[in-house]
């Protein structure tokens, strides 16, 4: 546990001195302050630069607080997703390919705790400026719309959370199979499209698919409330997160590292 | 005492047989070369004793049955890579740490190897800015840092400048006092001057190996080398026809001499030289170097 420690305080501080630790926050907090933003002076934009001739009249009904929410969430689901793969596809492999996870890993060290280590320092991140972007977006949604409740903000948090872990859990996997990062980022990026395309041609059979969680997102915005297929879905994303996290030092330590 | 013995170790890749069935053991205290020209499988068996790449057959054992090899080993491959944005006191006090040492302990350990590598003046410095030299020299100072019964080094000074060359193989010369050190070259001089046993892989199989004493002894050709103001070739005519002159080689104005025993085939030289008149300008005993054994024992 220890060595889990030290791995992940070298991570933290890799990804200090690298400046992940200012752009991927600043990342995620401007993508969760452009939607309520441009949507709020929309309008006023429009009449600034468009070129409308005198006397046209152009209505843009102002949307509901939920529906700016729910577009913040849909840049996560593209941009933020892509910030993640691109940011984190060479965790293992980069490492793997310089040679330096060889020179860790010639050291007693257990492949677990350096997967591990990986996999919290990676998530920290994540989760600190995904939660950011999340607050900021809320802020400007609450001063420039209508309020969304707290239990609504937090259990969307919580669900969307949760795919982003999964996807980063997806990344560090295939990041330790290959010595291309960009095969490992390929390869997460095209398993999330089909899992995403399969569980929306086939909604009924998939509703536990971890890739559901986005669009469960919804109906917590709506105020549907939190359903037994929510929690299934977020079953499922967490044991295959934590199968995918036994599997893969397993495989890493099958692979040579020189 | 062994500290490692390696058992028919083997490394089949699809289109390559790097390394077959070599056997040999480390004694404890030794420092031993593995010697061998590029391609001969150096790398990969150092690789396999270090763990990096698994063998498709073959055992190792150690002196004490540990449960990890890896704790008994330090290591550094033939390019050390470094995780650059950490200072080279941050790198070690880190190397320290992931085998099991205390912060403090850590700390304390990579003052020591600081010092005793060189390292001082670059001790807080980005790993980054460092030459190719002190990066060696970090490198072996991250491979002892827990103290390990076996230090493996992969061909630790064939990047290296002249300077370099020297403090490293002087490095080794005082590590030899206190670890059992295994490393591979391709330069013979460098062997030579550290160690006390070799190993000769050639195209995989080790092909001769034991204390280089022996090696010596073993392989031993007595010869002389006369040099001549000129027409050398004349007097090479004149020695082939004695008997107990095994060969005779000519090399611009001098010959090479192969004979049977040195000390008695020396003094007929010499009468011979001498009875003749011969203008011979210089007389020298050649002792063989590691060199010529290596060409002879690699043919």
């Amino acid at each position: 546990m220890k060595l889990v420690w030290v791995l992940f305080k070298k991570e933290l501080m890799e990804s200090a001195r690298n400046f992940k630790w200012l752009w991927v926050p600043i990342v995620f907090i401007v993508l969760g302050l452009t939607e309520p933003l441009t949507a709020y002076y929309l309008p006023d934009i429009l009449n600034s630069v468009g070129d409308l001739p005198e006397g046209a009249v152009i209505e843009i009904p102002p949307p509901s607080a939920g529906e700016v929410f729910m577009s913040t969430i849909s840049q996560f689901n593209m941009i933020g997703v892509l910030v993640i793969v691109l940011g984190f596809m060479g965790i293992i492999s980069g490492e793997r390919k310089s040679g330096t996870a060889a020179m860790v890993l010639v050291k007693p060290v257990s492949y677990n705790a350096y997967i591990l280590s990986k996999w919290g320092g990676s998530l920290l991140l994540i989760w600190v400026s995904y939660i950011l972007g999340m607050l900021s977006s809320w802020y400007y949604i609450n001063l420039l719309f209508e309020n969304i409740p707290a239990s609504t903000f937090f259990q969307t948090l919580f669900i969307f959370g949760m795919w982003l872990t999964f996807i980063m859990t997806m990344l560090l996997f295939f990041s330790s199979l290959v010595k291309a990062s960009g095969i490992a980022a390929f390869a997460t990026i095209t398993v999330s499209i089909i899992l995403s395309f399969l569980s929306s041609s086939l909604p009924e059979k998939l509703k536990w698919s971890p890739s559901r969680l986005s669009s469960y997102v919804v109906e917590i915005v709506n105020g549907e409330g939190w359903s037994g297929d929510i929690t299934a879905a977020m079953m499922v994303a967490g044991v295959l997160c934590l199968l995918l996290l036994l599997l893969t030092p397993f495989l890493f330590k099958n692979k040579e590292l020189s | 005492m062994n500290v490692l013995e390696v058992t028919s170790l083997e490394k089949k890749y699809k289109e390559k047989h790097a390394v077959k069935g070599v056997t040999f053991d480390l004694k404890k205290g030794n420092c031993t070369a593995l010697i061998g020209p590029n391609g001969a499988g150096k790398t990969t068996t150092l690789n396999m004793l270090a763990g990096l790449i698994t063998p498709t057959s073959g055992r190792f054992n150690t002196l004490e049955n540990t449960r990890d090899i890896r704790s008994i080993i330090g290591y550094l491959p033939q390019y050390p890579s470094f995780f650059e944005w950490m200072t080279g006191m941050e790198y070690l006090t880190f190397s320290g740490e992931i085998t099991g040492l205390s912060r403090k302990e850590s700390k304390r350990r990579s003052e020591e190897l600081i010092n005793l590598v060189n390292l001082s003046e670059g001790e807080n410095r980005r790993i980054s800015h460092y030459s190719g030299g002190m990066k060696q020299r970090l490198g072996i100072a991250q491979s002892l840092i827990h103290q390990p019964e076996l230090v493996i080094l992969d061909e630790p000074v064939s990047a290296l400048d002249p300077f370099g060359r020297r403090e490293v193989l002087d490095l080794l010369n005082d590590l030899k006092e206190q670890t059992t050190i295994l490393f591979s070259t391709h330069i013979l001089n460098d062997a030579e001057q550290v160690c006390d046993d070799v190993l000769f892989l050639y195209n995989g199989e080790l092909i001769e190996q034991g204390p280089l004493n022996d090696i010596k002894k073993r392989h031993h050709t007595s010869s002389l080398k006369l040099s001549f103001d000129d027409n050398a070739s004349r007097y090479r005519e004149v020695l082939r026809e004695i008997p107990w002159i095994k060969q005779v080689k000519e090399k611009g104005e001098s010959l090479i001499i192969e004979v049977e025993e040195l000390k008695r085939d020396r003094m007929r030289l010499f009468t011979l030289i001498s009875e003749g008149g011969w203008p011979v300008t210089k007389f020298e005993s050649r002792e063989q170097s590691l060199e010529d054994l290596f060409m002879k024992v690699m043919r």
